[in-house]
């Protein structure tokens, strides 16, 4: 009989393993889906924005960028799509429809664009402009566009094109070695990247060039030594100096100055000093940074710029405004005597001069310079003291300051921004620009302030989140509802609580935006981008310190909001012009852009929220987002009638609550375990949840005292109630969790609540959804709770939407601790109101219960 | 409920029977080949849950090998794993029905994750189509 009994449990405990196994296969693939699209759809509008930034037209790319980020985006969409498609049981694939269309239309725009390669190796700077970066790399371009657009002076060179780098790689099979190696990397073992990086580079030095390759960089070289003959007399040995110019999503690297450039290279090193700077493509960190980023091989490459050594007696780095004050229009310049890289360095403290539009000296400081870095005769270079007599004289005469201030004002106005430039003096009192690239001042999201604080205004606003750098002067408007967005009049501020893609049919009438809540990287902020209009986020109180009609100045640079109008700031309403703009490639990267950055799909709630509306990927990836996360909502659909299947949680207080871990949810998972405790979530969601649920206040929870009517009133509707929701959701809560993610679905007394959220590092992932619905009670009374939580919810930020009995209410793209302190107020307000609706005895009530809770007072007597 | 069987179709002989070798550790039933022409043969032979393909190989490659199995009909999850494919790679490949792409190198606790996400997508919708009767048994030539 005993052996019976055990083998009848062990075939219930099989059953119950068996039937979780099941269930939570449906679970964890549906979650595993949800996952897969947050992935992508993050990837995707880091890819937006970074289309909307080169579509300013300041920074150079070539096709290349346009294919790949293309490529790019209509991958992550089509993810998107599949996910949506698989997490919902196919109920979705007439986006894969939709999805076609606008991807075959990318295809063709693309496709007209013909690989137009030059068929040189080598190619002059004097042909060279902006448009050639897939030729020349980047610096390269930017540097004919120096010479030949802003027609200013650079050193005599020549680029070494992509193209030979590619021939290099190829016809000596170095690329099918180099991948092959780059397989040996071991990304559980870190270590392995190093030693792997360092073969890389041996074996690219080691490798010979094709001798035409060698033959035409040395023909070049030639051709350098003879034109600069007429001007150079010294006699010494032709140098060069030879700066790396990668192609490819990189960038940054190249910025950050990555890879190699080297001075002052004799004729025979030429070669060698060629494949160095090739070989610094591999670095460990370069190859980590695009593994991380998913850039392959294929799609970077190294020019290399060849410039006759400028043997300068003076060199420095100069903005064409101070980077922390937009507001000074002086010329800031740096200077040390010899070689640049001291300048830059930190070695010895250069010489700094502030300089006057007109070139006149405002300020300079003149430090001492004690050494100086020189070209050494036979190549490479060396420090020497500076002679006691000119360490403490400046490095720069009055006239080359000027010169340098010209310069620097020709490069602000060809690139339409301020410039960060590097320079050189020779002996001869010529100078040369190395380098001039955008200052970035502003970053989104980090607002350091470039522009002073103005005294002489009231300020409303000190410390907004920059979202789009500019300023706007106008009448403020307040939006609250969807009226107001459809009366927005032209050329005011546009003032929200919330951030929402919705502001966009306002957008282009807005002078500026501000909103109290908001994120740097969502879908608003990505339209503010594409319109250009200054906007801040994160700007708390501008809804209840800035009326309507008030004229105020936004200085989206710094942050800011001024009452009245700004005059000092009034000048940087207007960007200039851009030398990518109306090139061929920007014309091609903005047809493309229309296929994929446009968002006409801003209202969830509208008729026209359906695949077939969707014009563009970004329609797309907001559709499949709105509708992922309602099917994940409905999580909870599958769980009522599926029994055996969750833990049960063990606590304080009577919840019947089990939950089920769908991955990473519990500290340890025993499938034998019934119960668990609290102390066992893992789960950061559920915890922080938890920990609102049992709070210590509820602990000692009883039955209210409950008046008379409303006491009656709750067993005429328990009577009356249809009987579906009660079954649908049955008498249990579930908890559906992972890690980082939460579904809980929860009847507490008589109504019946949903919670979904994500709550990771990754802001844009982040998200609370919530909707009550329901409880005892009359319509009345039911309408009064709703409104109540309403009036909570919106207090704690949330976006609020009341139907009836019903409030949905959302809270999205926030930090992780911010989605963790609401989640815990979520959790003491389904506690709250348990027994909330009998006390919703008449309309004042509605306010005193929600001003008691964000009080902190939960005892309903 | 038998264990989850996988094919690993991939040049590199090291690489694959190490993935081989890892997934019979934890319980799966795992076997590779070294190329396209012999992938398309061995589904003819038995069913697979999950099939990891290489896109890069000499001969069929990955993408012309995808078709071809699609085409037999067999509904096995296939994910792409690769090198040095590009990004249009995964389109093509998703648009041709597999489950995923994804880029190596990739940590080994990665990919097992990422064969068990495509092995729960196949025993889901076995569920929804009904029980999927192995292949009709063919000698390769």
């Amino acid at each position: 009989m005993f052996e019976k009994l055990k083998l009848f449990k062990r075939k219930k405990q099989d059953d119950r393993t068996y039937a979780r196994d099941n269930l939570s296969d449906l679970f964890r693939f549906k979650y595993s889906c949800f996952k897969m699209l947050l992935d992508s759809n993050a990837e995707f509008l880091k890819v937006i924005s970074d289309i909307e930034e080169k579509l300013q037209g300041q920074q150079v790319f070539g096709m290349s960028y346009v294919r790949s980020r293309s490529a790019k985006a209509v991958f992550h969409a089509l993810r998107m799509v599949k996910n949506l498609d698989d997490l919902s049981g196919h109920r979705y694939s007439s986006l894969f429809e939709t999805f076609e269309k606008i991807n075959s239309n990318i295809n063709e725009i693309i496709k007209k664009k013909k690989e137009d390669l030059p068929s040189e190796n080598i190619l002059p700077y004097s042909v060279i402009t902006a448009e050639m970066a897939d030729w020349v790399g980047g610096k390269n371009a930017n540097l004919g566009e120096v010479l030949n657009k802003a027609g200013l002076p650079i050193p005599n060179g020549f680029a070494v094109a992509i193209r030979a780098f590619k021939s290099f790689m190829l016809k000596t099979g170095l690329f099918d070695q180099v991948s092959k190696k780059k397989m040996e990397i071991d990304p559980d073992n870190p270590e392995t990247l190093i030693t792997i990086s360092e073969d890389i580079r041996k074996l690219i030095i080691s490798t010979k060039l094709p001798p035409e390759l060698e033959e035409a960089i040395m023909l070049a070289y030639a051709n350098l030594v003879e034109s600069a003959a007429a001007i150079n007399t010294s006699g010494s040995s032709f140098m060069v100096s030879m700066r790396s110019s990668a192609i490819g999503e990189d960038g940054e690297l190249s910025a950050a100055g990555q890879y190699l450039s080297k001075l002052n290279v004799p004729k025979e090193q030429i070669i060698s000093a060629y494949k160095e700077i090739a070989a610094s493509l591999y670095t460990p960190h370069a190859i980590s940074y695009r593994l991380n980023k998913g850039i392959r091989d294929e799609d970077i490459g190294m020019s290399v710029g060849c410039l006759q050594m400028v043997e300068s007696v003076a060199s420095g780095v100069m903005y064409s405004r101070n980077p922390l004050n937009l507001l000074e229009k002086n010329i800031i310049i740096t200077a040390v005597l010899g070689l640049g890289p001291y300048a830059v360095s930190g070695v010895i403290t250069p010489d700094s001069y502030i300089v006057d539009r007109d070139g006149q000296i405002v300020s300079a400081e003149i430090s001492q310079k004690t050494v100086k870095l020189v070209c050494k005769p036979d190549g490479g270079l060396m420090e020497v003291l500076v002679a006691d007599d000119f360490r403490h004289k400046p490095c720069l005469l009055p006239e080359h300051i000027r010169i340098l201030a010209e310069y620097a004002q020709k490069l602000e106005n060809h690139y339409g921004c301020s410039q960060d430039i590097e320079w050189a003096l020779d002996a001869k009192g010529n100078i040369s620009i190395l380098q001039s690239r955008p200052l970035r001042a502003e970053q989104f999201g980090k607002t350091i302030p470039i522009t002073p604080v103005l005294t002489a205004y009231p300020l409303l606003i000190e410390k907004g989140m920059t979202v789009s750098g500019g300023v706007g002067i106008g009448p403020a408007f307040l939006v609250a509802s969807d009226d107001d967005l459809l009366n927005f009049p032209e050329g005011s501020v546009l003032i929200a609580r919330h951030s929402s893609p919705k502001l966009v049919m306002a957008m282009k009438k807005a002078k500026a935006i501000v909103t109290d809540i908001g994120n740097i990287a969502g879908h608003m902020a990505s339209l503010a981008r594409e319109f250009a209009v200054p906007t801040i986020v994160n700007a708390n109180v501008a809804t209840t310190t800035i009326p309507s009609g008030m004229e105020i100045t936004v200085d989206a640079y710094s942050g800011r909001v001024y009452q009245g109008r700004v005059t000092e700031l009034e000048s940087f309403q207007n960007t200039g012009q851009f030398p990518m703009k109306n090139t061929p490639v920007y014309n091609i990267l903005r047809e493309v852009s229309d296929w994929v950055v446009p968002l006409n799909l801003m209202d969830a709630r509208s008729p026209n929220f359906t695949p077939a509306s969707c014009k563009s990927l970004h329609d797309i990836s907001r559709l499949v987002h709105e509708f992922s996360y309602s099917e994940m909502f409905q999580l909870s659909d599958f769980v009522s009638d599926r029994k055996g299947i969750a833990f049960k949680l063990k606590c304080a207080i009577p919840l019947d609550l089990y939950v089920i871990d769908l991955g990473g949810g519990l500290t340890e998972n025993n499938q034998d375990f019934k119960d668990i405790h609290p102390d066992k979530i893992a789960s950061v969601p559920f915890k922080a949840l938890l920990n609102g649920i049992l709070h210590e206040d509820f602990h000692q929870t009883q039955l209210r005292p409950i008046e008379f009517k409303g006491f009656m009133s709750v067993m005429r509707e328990q009577m009356l109630s249809p009987p579906s929701v009660v079954e649908r959701f049955g008498d249990r809560s579930y908890a559906l969790i992972s890690d980082k993610y939460l579904n809980f679905s929860s009847r507490v007394g008589y109504h019946y609540s949903i919670l979904d959220t994500y709550c990771s590092q990754t802001v844009n992932m982040n998200y609370i959804t919530f909707s009550f619905k329901g409880g005892a009670a009359d319509d009345t009374r039911k309408n009064r709770r709703v409104r109540a939580i309403a009036l909570i919810l919106q207090a704690s930020d949330f976006a609020v939407e009341v139907t009836g009995d019903k409030v949905d209410a959302r809270y999205q793209k926030h930090e992780k601790t911010l989605i963790e302190q609401k989640l815990d107020m979520l959790g003491r307000l389904l506690q709250f109101t348990r027994q909330m609706d009998m006390l919703m005895t008449n309309e004042a009530s509605v306010d005193a219960l929600s001003k008691n809770f964000l009080a902190g007072k939960y005892n309903l007597e | 409920m038998s264990e989850p069987k996988i094919l690993i179709v991939d040049d590199e002989k090291a690489f694959a029977n190490n993935i081989v070798k890892l997934l019979t550790k934890r319980g799966y039933e795992a076997t590779a080949v070294y190329d396209g022409a012999s992938a398309v043969c061995i589904v003819d032979e038995k069913v697979f849950d999950v099939i990891i393909l290489d896109i890069k190989m000499p001969g069929m490659d990955g993408i012309a090998t995808l078709k071809e199995i699609k085409k037999k009909g067999i509904k096995s999850e296939i994910v792409i794993l690769t090198g040095h494919g590009s990004i249009e790679t995964g389109t093509e490949g998703i648009r041709l029905g597999a489950f995923d792409f994804v880029m190596k190198p990739i940590t080994i606790d990665d990919l097992l994750d990422k064969i068990y996400q495509a092995y729960r997508r196949r025993i889901i919708e076995q569920g929804r189509t009904g029980y999927i009767p192995p292949q009709k048994k063919r000698t390769c030539t």
